[in-house]
C-alpha cells in the first residue's frame, strides 16, 4: 500500500463526490457519512456517464446519465443491469483522505 | 448496620390496598394495615362498583384521586378509618391502554409530625398545574407547590412529562436546587419519585411522592425497566436506578450498564408485577431484600405495554 | 514494599489499585496525588448529579476509609509539577516522593475553543464536579438561561440536566446532526425531537461567532447574526489527553502517552492508563477500555502476563427516557449491508451494519432493549447468517418466531382488537367487520371505518388486512409508490409532509417509514423539492438530492462538458451583453455557440472546471444564470409588442422582462417556460407554452398548460384580465399552487389533467387563497430569487469544480 494524501474529507460534501485525475484516467471519491468515503472508476462503463455527477444514496451511485446503480463496495450494478467499475482502497484519518497510490504508481515506475 | 432495621415508628404512608375489577366491581387484591386490624377487616368486606367510593371513582374518573377528608364524601369506610386515625387517602388507577388493571389505595392520618407529600399534577395550557396534593404537616411546601407550574423537562413533575418514564431524585433540598428546594428543604423531603400517570382519555399526570427522613415513604426506591418484557419471550425487567438506605446506590455503574440486577416474571416481588401487570403488595418480608418489611410495587403501563415497575420499601 | 506512586485520582488508576489491593494485599505502598482536591469517584456519573438523580456522595467510588484501610498516601489537591527519571522521584508543592513504579493517570483536559470571550467568568467545561457545582449553582437563579456549545454525548447530558434544574436551554452543535460520530441521520434526527419536547433548543449548522458580556457571560453571537441571551455557557466540545506531565519527563508521546499492550511506556518503570493514553494509535474516552487498561496493568505491575486489546465499544446516552444506543463501526470497509427497521408511531428506529454474515455495527432510537444482544453478536463476531431475515426483530424472534418473517402471516395472526389505525382508534376487528360488510378496497374501508384516513402510516397494515381477510379477491390497488423506499405516492407524501410538519430529510425518512437510509435516485430530488417548496425557511436545499445539471448549475453534455447560458430577460440583449458573450467564447474555447428556441444564446462545450471562472465573466458583464438546466423557470419569450410591432396591442417585452424578472429562481416540479404574445398572431408562440399571455385590446387573456415537447397542446385559457399587474398576480399565483400541489416532474399540462383546471381557476378567482398564494411564492423568492453562479464563483466554492487532486502532476514532482 502506497497511502497518498488527497485532501481534506471535508472537502466532499456528504452524499457528494469529487475526482481524483490519475494514470488510469479519473478516479470518483465519494463520501456517503462523515467518515465514511470510497473510491471508484469514475467512468460508468454503459456510455461513459461521469459517476462523480451522480447521486449517491446509501452506499451507492447513481450514473447521472441513464441511472445505472453501482454498489460502492464491490462496484457491481444492481439490480438487472450488468457491469462492473473499478474500486480502490480509499480511507479516512484524522480528517485527512488516504488514496492507495500504487494500484497507480505501479504503471508510473515502470 | 444491623440485620433488622428500627422499625420505623412513623410513616408517611399507614396503609396500602390493591383493588382489582373482578367483574364489574372493584375487590380487594391484598392490602398492608400495619396493625390497623379493624380498618383491615372492613376493607375485606368491601368491594366497589365503577364510580363507587374512592376506588371505584378513580376507575371511573380515570385519574389518580386526592381525598383529604372523609366525613361527608363518597369515601366509604369512614368510620373504620376514623378509629384507625386515618385521615386521608390517594388512589392511582393503573389502566393498560383504555383496560383498568387495578387501583392502588395509599391512607395516611394527618398530625403535626407527619411530612411527605403525595401529589397529582395535570397538564393544562402546555404546563404542569398542581391538581391535588396530599402533605402532611409541610403546610408551606403546599402552598409553594399550588403555586408553581413546571413547563415540559423542568424539574420532577416537567422531566417526568417530558421523558414518559419515572425518574428518581436525590436530595431534594440541599445539594440539588429543586425548583421548589428551599422550601423543602425546610419540610425535611429529602427523595421525590415521579411517575408517569397516562389516563384512558390522553390527559397528562404525573404522580409524585416525595418522602421525608423522619417519617419516610419508604426508605428504599427502585425504578425497574421492563420494556423488555414482550409477549413471546421470557419476561424481563432490569433496574435502572434506586437508593437504598441500608444498600446505598442500587444502579449500575458502568455505561452502558454491566450485567445489570433483573427480574423475571413471576419470579419474586417485581417478578410478580412482571407477570400479572398488576400492582403488588407485599406484607411478610418474605423475599424482600434484607432489613425490609413490607414492599408497593406499582407497573407503569405505556399504552399496552408495561413499561416500568416501580417499587417502594419500609 | 514496592513504592507505587499514583499521578491522578481517577476511574483507571482507582481500578488499577483496586485489583492491586485485592490480589496482592500489602504489597504495594502507595502514594496518590490528584489535582483535584478529592478522591475517585464515578466521573462518567456527573450527568445524573447534574440533573439531581443523583447525589454526589453516590458517586463516591473511593472515601477516606477505603483510602486509609489500604494503606494509600493521599496527596490530594497538590499538583505533580515534575518526574525526575534518573532519580525516580516527582515533585509537587509538597516536595518529593520517590518510587520504584510510577503509574501516570493524568486523564485529559477539555478542549476550549477560543472563541473571542472564551475566557470570560461563566464560561465552564464539563469535566468535574467543579464544573458540576459551577452549572447546578448557575440554575438557581430563577429563569435563568444556558448555552451549550456541542452536540456530543457530554454536551446533550448537560443540556437535559440544566433543563432538569429549570434552565432555558440551548444546544449549538456545528455539524447537520447531533452526536454526529456516533449517529446516524434519522438517529440524530429522532434526538433533536426528543431534546426539542423536554423544552430544550437545538441549533444544527451552528457557527459560534463570539462569546459576549460585561465582566461576565450574558450572550452567545452565532456566524448568522442570531443572538441568545446565556447565563451560562457549557463547552462540551471534546477532550484533549493531559500529556504534558509525561511529554515534559521525556516520555514518548503521539497524541497522547504512547505505551504497549502491558500498559508500559518508553521508561520500564514508568507506567500510564487512561485516557492519557496512547495505545496502537487510538485513544480512549470511554470507560469500558479504560477498566480493562487497569486489569493488564494491575496483573503487569504483580508479574503476570496479560495484553490488552482494543474492542469494540458501545454507548448510551444518559439521559432518563431517552432510548439511545449505538454500538461498533459504521466507518470504511467493503461488502456492507444495512437492515433498517422504523416503526414511525412509536419513535423507533433501528439499524444494523451486516458485513460477511457477521453484525459491524448498531444504532437504535426508541427500543434498546434488544442492544446488549446487538452488542454481544457484534464482541463475538458471531455468524448471523441463519438469523439475517428476522435479526433486526431481536433475540425473542430467533429460532422458530417464524411471524416476523413474513409479514403477511403476522397480521394475520394479530388479534381482533389489536389497534391498526393509531390516529383514529381504530383495531383490526373493525377493519374486518368492514370487509364483511362489503367494503373491498382502501377507500372502502377509509369511508367506513376512518383506518388509515389521518396519517396515512397504516395504509400497508390496512391493505394487509383486506389481503389477509379477502385472499385472491383482493386486488391491490394501483396507486404508484414514488420509489422502491416507500409504500407512499408523491401525493401521499406531499400531504404528510404538509399534515405532519416534516421539514427535514431525516424526518421524512423516519416518520413515513422509509425502507432505506437515506432513499435513493429516485425520490431525493422529489423529497428535496417538497421540502423547501413547502417549508421554504426551514429547509435548506440539498444539492446532493439533485440531478447533476441543477448541482452544478449547467446542462452536462454528452461528452461530459457543460453548456452556459445567461439570462436575457425577456430575450431582450445589448451590445455590451454581447460582446461580453463573445469574449467568453473565445477566452473559454467555446466550440458551438448557438441561440436557443427560448431567444437565449448558449455556449456549448465549457469544461467544468472551467464553469466558476466564465460565470464570473458574465457575471462582471451584469449577466446571471439563465437557469437553463432547472426544474424552475426557464425562459419568458417573448415578441416586440407595441414598442415597434404595428399590430402589437400591448407592451409584450416589457411584461415578459417583468413576469422573469418576479419568477426567476424559483424551483418548481418540473421546467416552466413563458411566452408572452403582443397580439393574436401570437409571434412569441404563447399559446403552446406552461404559461401563456396573449395581449389583446382589452388586456390579457392567460393561458395554461400548453406543450411542445413529445407531446404538443395548446393552452387552456384560464383568466382574462385588464391590467399588468393583474396579469402578473395570476401568474405568479399559478405558479405557486403548481409548487404545492403537484407531483414532482408532472409538467403543468399533467397536473392540470389530474386536478382540473376548473380546480385551478376557482383556486386562482378565491382573492383570499390568490393573496395567499402570492405571499408564500414571494416568501420563498426571498431565499431563492439569487444568482447561483455568483454563489458558485466564490473562490471556496469554486474550488469544488475543480479535481480534488492530480496523481500525475503529483508523480512527476
Amino acid at each position: 500500500m502506497n497511502w497518498i494524501d488527497i485532501g481534506a474529507v471535508d472537502e466532499i460534501p456528504v452524499r457528494g463526490s469529487r475526482i481524483v485525475k490519475t494514470r488510469d484516467g479519473c478516479v470518483a471519491v465519494f463520501r456517503t457519512g462523515p467518515d465514511e468515503v470510497f473510491a471508484t472508476s469514475d467512468r460508468c462503463p454503459h456510455k461513459g456517464g461521469p459517476l462523480s455527477e451522480g447521486i449517491v444514496h446509501d452506499r451507492k451511485v447513481t450514473c447521472p446519465l441513464h441511472n445505472m446503480v453501482y454498489s460502492l463496495e464491490t462496484g457491481k450494478a444492481q439490480g438487472a443491469d450488468e457491469g462492473v467499475i473499478e474500486t480502490y482502497p480509499v480511507r479516512v484519518e484524522a480528517g485527512r483522505l488516504l488514496l492507495d497510490g500504487s494500484r497507480f504508481a505501479a504503471r508510473g515506475a515502470a | 448496620m444491623n440485620d433488622v432495621m428500627d422499625p420505623a415508628t412513623m410513616t408517611f404512608i399507614q396503609v396500602a390496598e390493591v383493588w382489582v375489577p373482578d367483574g364489574d366491581r372493584l375487590v380487594l387484591e391484598k392490602g398492608n394495615y400495619g396493625n390497623l386490624d379493624a380498618f383491615a377487616a372492613a376493607s375485606h368486606k368491601e368491594s366497589f362498583a365503577r364510580g363507587e367510593g374512592l376506588p371505584g371513582k378513580a376507575w371511573a374518573e380515570g385519574r389518580p384521586i386526592v381525598l383529604k377528608a372523609f366525613d361527608g364524601s363518597y369515601f366509604k369506610r369512614t368510620e373504620a378509618a376514623k378509629e384507625a386515625g386515618l385521615t386521608s387517602a390517594v388512589a392511582v388507577p393503573v389502566f393498560a391502554g383504555k383496560v383498568l388493571k387495578a387501583v392502588l389505595v395509599v391512607l395516611c392520618g394527618d398530625d403535626d409530625a407527619r411530612t411527605g407529600a403525595i401529589e397529582v399534577w395535570k397538564e393544562t395550557d402546555g404546563v404542569l398545574r398542581l391538581e391535588d396534593g396530599y402533605y402532611g404537616a409541610a403546610k408551606h411546601f403546599e402552598w409553594v407547590s399550588q403555586h408553581t407550574h413546571f413547563p415540559r423537562g423542568q424539574g420532577l413533575p416537567g422531566g417526568v412529562w417530558a421523558a414518559g418514564t419515572p425518574i428518581l431524585m436525590r436530595d431534594l433540598g440541599s445539594g440539588y436546587r429543586f425548583v421548589r428546594a428551599d422550601s423543602a428543604e425546610k419540610a425535611g423531603l429529602s427523595t421525590g419519585i415521579g411517575l408517569p400517570m397516562p389516563a384512558p382519555d390522553g390527559a397528562t399526570f404525573v404522580l409524585t411522592l416525595l418522602s421525608a427522613r423522619g417519617t419516610p415513604i419508604a426508605r428504599r426506591f427502585e425504578i425497574w425497566e421492563a420494556r423488555a418484557a414482550r409477549a413471546g419471550s421470557p419476561r424481563e425487567a432490569t433496574l435502572t436506578d434506586g437508593i437504598c438506605e441500608r444498600e446505598g446506590p442500587l444502579w449500575a455503574e458502568e455505561n452502558p450498564p454491566v450485567s445489570p440486577k433483573t427480574a423475571t416474571a413471576w419470579q419474586g416481588p417485581i417478578g410478580q408485577v412482571l407477570g400479572s401487570g398488576l400492582p403488588f403488595v407485599k406484607t411478610d418480608g418474605v423475599g424482600l431484600p434484607a432489613g425490609y418489611r413490607s414492599m408497593v410495587a406499582l407497573p407503569i403501563w405505556r399504552g399496552d405495554d408495561l413499561a416500568h415497575v416501580v417499587a417502594w420499601y419500609l | 514494599m514496592t513504592r507505587l506512586v499514583v499521578i491522578g485520582a481517577g476511574m483507571a488508576s482507582g481500578r488499577v489499585l483496586e485489583h492491586l489491593f485485592d490480589a496482592a494485599p500489602g504489597a504495594f505502598e502507595v502514594t496518590l496525588f490528584n489535582a483535584e482536591p478529592r478522591g475517585n469517584y464515578n466521573r462518567i456519573m456527573l450527568s445524573p448529579v447534574l440533573s439531581g438523580e443523583k447525589s454526589y456522595a453516590e458517586i463516591v467510588t473511593h472515601d477516606d476509609a477505603w483510602y486509609a484501610e489500604h494503606g494509600v498516601a493521599c496527596r490530594f489537591g497538590e499538583r505533580v509539577t515534575g518526574i525526575d527519571r534518573s532519580r525516580k522521584v516527582v515533585t509537587s508543592a509538597g516536595g518529593e516522593v520517590a518510587y520504584d513504579k510510577l503509574i501516570l493517570a493524568t486523564g485529559s483536559n477539555p478542549f476550549i475553543i477560543p472563541f473571542p470571550g472564551h475566557d470570560l467568568p461563566g464560561v465552564v467545561a464539563y469535566r468535574d464536579l467543579e464544573d458540576t457545582a459551577a452549572m447546578i449553582e448557575a440554575a438557581g437563579t430563577p429563569g435563568a438561561s444556558a448555552v451549550v456549545i456541542g452536540g456530543g454525548l457530554l454536551g446533550l447530558e448537560a443540556a437535559a440536566g440544566l433543563r432538569l434544574r429549570g434552565m432555558e436551554v440551548t444546544v449549538l452543535h456545528n455539524t447537520g446532526h447531533l452526536m454526529d460520530r456516533q449517529l446516524d441521520e434519522t438517529a440524530g434526527y429522532l434526538l433533536k425531537k426528543d431534546l426539542e419536547n423536554r423544552g430544550i433548543r437545538v441549533i444544527t449548522s451552528a457557527n459560534t461567532k463570539a462569546i459576549e458580556g460585561n465582566g461576565r457571560v450574558e450572550r452567545v453571537v452565532l456566524e448568522d447574526g442570531t443572538t441568545l441571551s446565556s447565563d451560562i455557557v457549557v463547552m462540551a466540545v471534546g477532550i484533549r489527553p493531559a500529556t504534558h506531565l509525561g511529554q515534559a519527563a521525556g516520555l514518548e508521546t503521539g497524541r497522547a502517552i504512547k505505551v504497549d499492550a502491558q500498559m508500559r511506556t518508553s521508561d520500564p518503570d514508568i507506567f500510564a492508563v487512561g485516557e492519557c493514553v496512547e495505545f496502537d494509535g487510538t485513544l480512549f474516552g470511554l470507560v469500558a477500555p479504560l477498566y480493562d487498561q487497569a486489569k493488564v496493568l494491575a496483573k503487569t505491575l504483580m508479574g503476570e502476563d496479560d495484553a490488552f486489546r482494543v474492542k469494540e465499544l458501545s454507548t448510551k446516552l444518559k439521559v432518563t427516557g431517552c432510548d439511545l444506543f449505538s454500538a461498533g463501526d459504521f466507518t470504511a470497509g467493503e461488502m456492507r449491508e444495512d437492515i433498517v427497521y422504523r416503526d414511525p408511531a412509536r419513535g423507533i428506529y433501528k439499524r444494523l451494519v451486516i458485513e460477511d454474515d457477521r453484525l459491524v455495527g448498531a444504532v437504535m432510537y426508541g427500543d434498546t432493549s434488544d442492544s446488549t444482544w446487538f452488542f454481544g453478536l457484534i464482541k463475538d463476531g458471531t455468524d448471523i447468517e441463519e438469523m439475517r431475515d428476522t435479526l433486526i426483530f431481536g433475540p425473542a424472534f430467533q429460532g422458530g418466531g417464524g411471524a416476523a418473517a413474513d409479514p403477511l402471516a403476522a397480521v394475520a395472526a394479530l388479534p381482533p382488537e389489536a389497534e391498526i389505525c393509531g390516529c383514529n382508534g381504530v383495531c383490526k376487528g373493525r377493519i374486518v367487520e368492514a370487509i364483511d360488510g362489503g367494503a373491498a378496497s382502501l377507500s372502502d374501508i377509509r369511508a367506513v371505518t376512518k383506518a388509515s384516513a389521518s396519517c396515512g402510516t397504516c395504509t400497508g397494515l390496512v391493505e394487509q388486512v383486506l389481503a389477509v381477510t379477502m385472499g385472491d379477491a383482493y386486488a391491490s390497488p394501483a396507486a404508484q409508490p414514488v420509489c422502491g423506499c416507500t409504500d407512499l405516492t408523491h401525493e401521499d407524501v406531499r400531504r404528510l409532509i404538509k399534515s405532519r410538519e416534516l421539514k427535514s430529510q431525516p424526518a421524512v425518512w423516519q416518520e413515513l417509514g422509509w425502507t432505506t437510509p437515506n432513499g435513493c435516485h429516485v425520490c431525493r430530488p422529489a423529497i428535496n423539492f417538497y421540502l423547501l417548496a413547502d417549508w421554504p425557511l426551514d429547509y435548506a436545499d440539498d444539492p446532493q438530492s439533485r440531478f447533476v445539471n441543477e448541482r452544478n448549475h449547467a446542462n452536462i453534455q454528452k461528452d461530459g462538458t457543460y453548456s452556459v447560458m445567461p439570462r436575457m430577460w425577456g430575450g431582450i440583449t445589448t451590445p455590451a451583453e454581447l460582446r461580453a458573450l463573445a469574449d467568453a467564447a473565445e477566452k473559454y474555447g467555446v466550440p458551438t455557440v448557438k441561440v436557443t428556441g427560448g431567444q437565449r444564446i448558449d455556449l456549448l462545450g465549457v469544461r467544468k472546471e472551467d464553469l466558476p471562472a466564465i460565470w464570473y465573466d458574465l457575471n462582471q458583464a451584469g449577466m446571471v444564470s439563465g437557469h437553463a438546466y432547472t426544474k424552475g423557470l426557464r425562459t419568458v419569450k417573448t415578441c416586440v409588442g407595441s414598442d415597434w410591432c404595428r399590430f402589437g396591442t400591448q407592451d409584450s417585452t416589457g411584461l415578459g422582462i417583468k413576469l422573469e424578472k418576479v419568477l426567476w429562481g424559483s424551483w418548481t416540479p418540473h421546467k416552466v417556460k413563458l411566452g408572452v404574445s403582443g397580439c393574436p398572431r401570437n409571434c412569441a408562440e404563447a399559446t403552446c407554452k406552461d404559461v401563456g399571455i396573449v395581449c389583446v385590446e382589452s388586456g390579457y387573456e392567460i393561458g395554461v398548460g400548453g406543450a411542445a415537447g413529445m407531446d404538443v397542446r395548446e393552452t387552456e385559457p384560464l383568466a382574462k384580465v385588464a391590467t399588468e399587474e393583474e396579469a402578473i398576480a395570476i401568474v405568479t399565483a399559478f405558479v405557486q399552487l403548481y409548487r404545492e400541489s403537484a407531483k414532482y416532474l408532472d409538467r403543468p399540462y399533467k397536473w392540470i389533467g389530474k386536478v382540473g383546471l376548473d380546480w385551478v381557476r376557482d383556486q386562482l378567482a378565491d382573492a383570499e387563497i390568490r393573496a395567499g398564494l402570492i405571499d408564500r411564492f414571494e416568501i420563498s423568492q426571498s431565499v431563492y430569487r439569487k444568482d447561483p453562479w455568483a454563489e458558485h464563483a466564490k473562490p471556496d466554492t469554486a474550488r469544488r469544480f475543480h479535481p480534488l487532486a492530480d496523481l500525475n502532476v503529483e508523480a512527476a514532482e
